[in-house]
């Protein structure tokens, strides 16, 4: 689908941030779902990004993407000025499962992007939901804004200890979880070792968790079969993007 | 619309156009049906199918390489007898070629295959894979081994009246040999090449991407040599060519068809643009038509010159 650029805003730290307008509406979209994205017109790079949808109208008249510049495909993106246009197919994946009871989501990195628009799909229950939200330093806490004014609980961590907690993430959310009452939900998405710690913790509390997991990925939409993950029993491995990315931690064998 | 005449036949099995889905990129066919009506195709070939299911190799199992993206998928799989009961019944109702990828272990598990899948009906041909990279035991083990190849082929054109392709290996020193070698054993047609091997090495961590360490390499980087092979197997048989080597255009599909391919398969780009191949029929008949070619058929080979 054919797709015009309205905004490409840089943020800190290598990030950015493109809204995009597609020629139709997508129609309505889960949060955690995922798009996959050509990265100019030419042949080299020649597979398309995933990308998890961010924010978005409610109709998928537009959708928001939150990328960060990690190679010659992102950096293509990253040139995109408001008025280009992009190749974007979808949507793909399942999705995070709406709230059941209090909510507590952890993101680090672009692992917030899927939290944004489920704070905004469920804004009626902004107060069950609570955002851990890890970054190197306050200056790369990505979309801090936009949570504060969802209203929800917004905790953070940064690695500098410029701002928040000083230290991980998982560290604040490990301390939560031992003082606190538990939440009904976890929700966790960003890099590997962080989902592995969250998916740990949660376990070890009986929280039920849900992850929203990366994975290399050809095509998105389960033809190539690329983009497994292990899982415990007897399929063995699956496919992220058919049956993801959002897996119940329980079910996952992190550390391959 | 189109005034060139794009149907071909290959093997004895009757083509609406020359352009099919490549096996391994193909899923069984259905996971294209959300993009397109699969009927606007040539054809298709399923994922590679064996006598027992196959989970597959561990991730991770791509990398994107330049134009070009490397694979070890281990050739996961339903098995044969899942594929009869979950896949075939919608696959019948569907008006186009499907063919049926398998590969096996052993020879006398090739022929098993070649047999059950001779009884089905609805499909129009068989591609025995003897060039699949990632696995250890069957695939390449057959196809870079002109005896095995023999006797691969020799066991399965008993075991089936069926049209039998051979896919063969591009990762040997002489292709037309295995050319010659499966026509002389009763191959009705060649599937010209199965994917390179390759690999990519990660520079932060100092190790190999692929979980498998080797890859297959597909996509548009790969289209000079699997069109040097498509040359090659012409000048050495009789017997029709699918082209298969990173096509992406029309222009790429004339091109292989020049060389000496009767039809082609889009394997890699398909996931890179989904409703590739139903752009590329329409496309490859407006080249023609430009051209001023009236039938497809007629430019395989001709850029082997007169004679």
């Amino acid at each position: 689908m054919n797709c015009a650029v309205l905004e490409n805003r840089p943020l800190a730290g290598g990030f950015f941030y493109l809204s995009l307008k597609p020629d139709q509406p997508f129609g309505a979209i889960t949060p955690g779902q995922f798009v996959m994205i050509r990265c100019g017109d030419g042949l080299d790079p020649l597979l398309r990004r995933p990308m998890s949808v961010a924010d978005f109208a409610p109709d998928g008249s537009r959708l928001g993407l939150l990328i960060q510049q990690k190679g010659k495909g992102t950096e293509l993106l990253a040139e995109l000025q408001a008025g280009a246009h992009v190749d974007v197919i979808g949507l793909f994946g399942n999705g995070f499962d709406p709230p059941r009871g209090r909510v507590w989501m952890v993101a680090g990195g672009t692992g917030i992007a899927p939290f944004m628009g489920y704070v905004q799909t469920h804004r009626a229950q902004a107060g069950s939901l609570t955002v851990f939200l890890g970054a190197r330093s306050a200056e790369s806490l990505l979309m801090r804004d936009v949570f504060e004014r969802a209203h929800v609980a917004l905790r953070i961590a940064t690695d500098d200890g410029s701002a928040g907690h000083h230290g991980l993430v998982t560290a604040l959310l490990e301390k939560a979880l031992a003082n606190e009452t538990p939440p009904e939900m976890i929700l966790a998405c960003g890099p590997e070792p962080m989902m592995t710690a969250v998916a740990a913790l949660a376990a070890r509390r009986g929280v039920p968790c849900g992850v929203s997991l990366e994975a290399r990925m050809a095509c998105g939409f389960g033809a190539c079969l690329g983009c497994v993950t292990k899982v415990k029993g007897p399929e063995l491995y699956v496919t992220v993007c058919q049956k993801g990315p959002v897996f119940d931690a329980a079910q996952i064998e992190f550390g391959l | 619309m189109s005034g060139a005449e794009l149907s071909v036949t290959v093997a004895g099995v009757k083509l609406k156009n020359p352009l099919l889905g490549a096996s391994g990129t193909f899923g069984y066919g259905l996971t294209y049906e959300k993009f397109y009506n699969l009927s606007l195709l040539g054809g298709f070939v399923t994922k590679g199918l064996s006598l027992h299911p196959r989970k597959g190799n561990p991730p991770p199992r791509v990398a994107e390489t330049a134009a070009g993206m490397l694979n070890a998928i281990g050739l996961q799989n339903l098995g044969v007898d899942r594929f009869i009961v979950k896949k075939m019944p919608r696959l019948r109702q569907i008006d186009t070629a499907v063919i049926v990828n398998f590969f096996g272990e052993t020879v006398s598990e090739y022929a098993e295959l070649a047999a059950r899948l001779d009884a089905l009906d609805g499909v129009a041909a068989l591609e025995m894979n003897i060039s699949c990279p990632n696995v250890e035991r069957g695939g390449a083990a057959f196809g870079t081994d002109c005896k095995m190849t023999e006797q691969v082929v020799t066991a399965c054109r008993k075991a089936t009246k069926k049209p039998l392709i051979v896919k063969l290996s591009p990762n040997v020193t002489d292709i037309s040999m295995f050319a010659r070698a499966a026509e002389h054993c009763g191959a009705d047609a060649l599937s010209v090449i199965n994917t390179l091997l390759g690999m990519a090495i990660d520079i932060k961590t100092r190790r190999p991407v692929l979980a498998n360490v080797t890859g297959g390499l597909s996509g548009p980087a790969i289209k000079p040599v699997a069109l040097r092979a498509v040359w090659q197997c012409y000048k050495a048989v009789k017997i029709p060519i699918f082209g298969i080597g990173g096509i992406a255009s029309a222009a790429d599909v004339v091109e292989f068809a020049l060389a000496g391919a009767a039809a082609v398969q889009v394997g890699t780009m398909n996931f890179v643009e989904p409703g590739i191949l139903p752009r590329l029929v329409r496309d490859v008949g407006a080249l023609l038509d430009e051209m001023g070619v009236k039938r497809f058929t007629e430019l395989k080979g001709a850029a082997h010159g007169a004679g």
